[in-house]
């Protein structure tokens, strides 16, 4: 490492604390890491390599965790393979590439390779070469994996593999990891180099840091040992296949539209297509509830299994089908490559806010759910765009808004559902817009100091997306998740539900033992933890039109916002009939008056306040606790909570008072 | 000259890399080094970034990074 040289953007010991996984399993099998500069295709490799499903990617960078897996039995003794972010400049500047240079370097505490496997591109010798020397002077045993053989006719070049092993002195094995040509080989040279303990000199070892008398050398190297034959380049640029792709999607009257046409697409399939699974999976949970309501003996327990945690895993489990989508969407855009393309598009535009080209991934991930989206911005090199996309992730009108938008919508516009849709259309650009200028100012106002930034992205070769990769990832990705968003939605759900049925001198459901507890017990509730909450809140609650069972809404929404659709239900007395909810729970919000008087407290005034409360508020705590983890500390996941929470009440009681004042009930 | 007056499709040589050294260290490494051959090969909307093909790869640069390569 070059720590004078390094830019100090993340220091070693938070990238380390925000991307070290944890490795207590397969310690007894020697720990293998595939590296490589990002596109080497070392990702397929690993898929090749393990069988198993791992992450593939042709977006530079997008390795957002480390995928590990133990090698395939018929490749010899089992091996554990840790496949490391992809490294593009030593000097590391991404917390990404910090941490493979700490495992290369053996520096990282819980992943200690015994050898390293290092993912070359085939047709882009020199660069790739530069990283694996980098890997050499380490002394550790290791082999080069020679990747996108398959792309080098179309580059015009031809590679002698023999003659590279000679000049590099390191094992070179021609593979694909897409179709597993090669791996048997490469696994059969990495044993033996395991085997042969002594440490080889090799030229790659010797080659300078400095990176211009090290390609000078590579280039030297390749050419007198005629390991590479043709290096013409300029042949790849002009008439490729990738260049006529990128002449129509980044025209400069085509470029944008075509663009927007993918995001349109993205966001329909991602609202459309998924809501028939949505539905199928939410009448799944509830028919569950029933039926473990109607088979336990009723009492606390089974009425907590039901609603507490059933309920919960049913609000995880409901965005599922949008989580896929999005997912297979996103993975099949980077593996085609498109995927920097569009970041290429947008860099200006959001440079401009102080964000960056990359930003736009995590954006639009945020618009599905925040979780996926504050990980996705792990591509982002330097640290200030990071946290920025980050702070102004929450703005994003996440998917868990949508049914508390179309419950108060219903409410604000009865029997109108296009001015409801063309509202919902407003709050999404709103939200988008509202971003940017919480960006913007940010960047100007407060962070003021420019600091180093850099585009510098390399743009893949367009190759076809292969089926079966993509659906792995995609599963892995999702599954990923659902662990990190459902565990602490279904802790918060299931507190949430112990505060609103128990409470001081309430009627325990425990003693309704024997007798058919209802499915909505709302008496207990008036009496709860969760209630006494609301009432103590209600001061708090006045500017903003409501009462206090609005507020207990408010507050158990923080667990998922589409709960406070479900609080709702139970806090105004709804009978849970087979479809009708909504409309019920819509017609008793009608009527809902603030208690011993007759004032509605559903008004007007009083939707569009809460609309505005849920359009600034922080989502729910799942994402203050990635936040978190993603940050390394809790000063900016509690400052996030509090000033959008903050903001949210503010803006929301100011739109109510304004309203009031200008006569609208 | 700078790399922003460079003509589309036409190769020219790195002369120079300028730039703060972080920025300038990252640059190399990525393989535009003094020397080297390149072509501006994309031109995307807003004339920022621009795409060069350096080393076999095409890499997106901001025109203020761009701004910090000579070529000729």
């Amino acid at each position: 490492m070059h720590s004078s040289e390094a830019a100090p953007t993340v220091s070693t010991t938070e990238a380390e604390q925000v991307l070290t996984p944890s490795f207590e399993s397969h310690s007894q099998l020697p720990t293998i890491c595939l590296t490589g500069a990002p596109n080497a295709g070392k990702t397929a490799l690993m898929n090749a390599l393990t069988g198993g499903s791992f992450h593939t990617a042709n977006y530079p960078g997008v390795t957002v965790t480390l995928s590990r897996g133990k090698s395939k039995s018929e490749f010899g003794s089992q091996l554990l393979l840790v496949d490391l972010p992809g490294v593009h400049s030593t000097s590391a500047v991404s917390p990404e590439e910090e941490l493979s240079c700490s495992v290369i370097e053996g520096r990282h505490d819980s992943v200690q390779p015994e050898a390293l496997i290092v993912a070359v591109d085939a047709t882009q010798l020199e660069r790739h070469l530069r990283f694996a020397s980098f890997v050499a002077r380490q002394h550790k045993p290791m082999v080069i994996a020679l990747t996108m053989m398959d792309l080098l006719p179309r580059a015009q070049q031809s590679v002698n593999v023999r003659k590279l092993e000679n000049a590099v002195g390191v094992p070179v094995v021609p593979v694909d990891g897409r179709t597993g040509w090669g791996a048997a080989d490469l696994m059969r040279a990495l044993h033996l180099e395991l085997k042969d303990a002594a440490p080889r000199h090799t030229s790659l070892a010797v080659l300078p840091d400095e990176p211009v008398s090290a390609y000078k050398t590579i280039r030297e190297l390749l050419s007198a040992s005629g390991a590479l034959k043709n290096n013409n380049q300029f042949l790849l640029a002009r008439d490729s296949f990738t260049a006529r792709i990128d002449r129509v999607v980044l025209d400069r009257y085509f470029g944008f539209p075509i663009f927007f046409a993918i995001l349109v697409g993205l966001f329909s399939s991602i609202f459309w297509v998924a809501r028939p699974f949505m539905d199928l999976i939410s009448w799944l949970f509830s028919q569950t509830g029933h039926l473990l309501l109607a088979v336990l003996p009723a009492g606390a327990f089974s009425r907590f299994l039901a609603e507490g945690v059933v309920g919960g895993v049913g609000a995880v489990a409901v965005f599922f089908p949008q989580i896929i989508i999005l997912f297979f969407l996103m993975t099949l855009l980077e593996d085609s490559g498109y995927l920097s393309r569009g970041a290429a598009l947008v860099d200006r535009p959001l440079a401009y806010l102080g964000l960056h080209g990359r930003s736009f991934v995590p954006m639009l991930s945020g618009f599905a759910c925040a979780i996926p989206a504050v990980l996705a911005a792990r591509t982002i090199p330097s640290k200030r765009e990071r946290l920025l996309t980050i702070w102004i992730l929450p703005l994003m009108s996440c998917s868990a808004r949508l049914p508390v938008y179309a419950l108060l919508l219903g409410a604000l516009l009865p029997g109108a559902a296009w001015k409801a849709g063309i509202a919902l259309g407003v709050i999404y650009v709103s939200s988008l817009l509202i971003g940017a200028l919480v960006a913007g100012l940010i960047s100007r106002l407060i962070l003021r100091k420019r600091t180093a930034s850099l585009l510098a992205m390399e743009m893949p070769v367009y190759r076809k997306p292969l089926v079966k990769p993509t659906l792995r990832i995609t599963w892995t990705r999702s599954s990923a998740y659902l662990k990190r968003a459902g565990t602490p939605i279904i802790v918060i759900s299931s507190c949430l539900w112990l505060l609103s049925n128990f409470g001081l001198g309430s009627r325990q459901p425990a003693s309704t033992e024997g007798t058919r507890a209802p499915l909505v017990a709302a008496s207990d509730l008036d009496h709860s933890f969760a209630a006494g909450l609301g009432q103590t809140l209600e001061p708090v609650l006045h500017p903003m039109g409501v009462d206090w069972r609005v507020g207990v809404g408010l507050i158990s929404a923080f667990a998922a916002r589409e709960v406070f659709v479900s609080t709702m239900a139970i806090v105004f007395h709804v009978s849970e009939s087979a479809d009708g909810q909504q409309s019920g729970l819509l017609d008793n919000m009608r009527t809902a008056t603030f208690s011993g008087t007759s004032k509605r407290i559903f008004t007007t005034s009083s939707i569009i306040g809460l609309i505005v409360f849920f359009f600034f508020s922080l989502q729910c705590l799942s994402t203050v606790s990635v936040v978190r983890s993603e940050t390394g500390s809790w000063k900016m996941a509690g400052l996030q909570l509090l000033f959008y929470t903050g903001l949210g009440y503010i803006l929301s009681s100011g739109v109510v008072t304004g309203l009031r004042f200008l006569g609208v009930a | 000259m700078s790399l922003l007056d460079a003509l589309q499709n036409e190769c020219y040589q790195v002369e120079d890399v300028a730039g703060p050294a972080d920025e300038r260290r990252r640059l190399l490494d990525l393989g535009v080094t003094p020397g080297e051959q390149l072509a501006v090969v994309q031109s995307v909307p807003f004339g920022d970034p621009l795409v060069v093909m350096i080393r076999g790869m095409r890499l997106a640069l901001r025109k203020r990074e761009a701004s910090w390569i000579s070529v000729r």
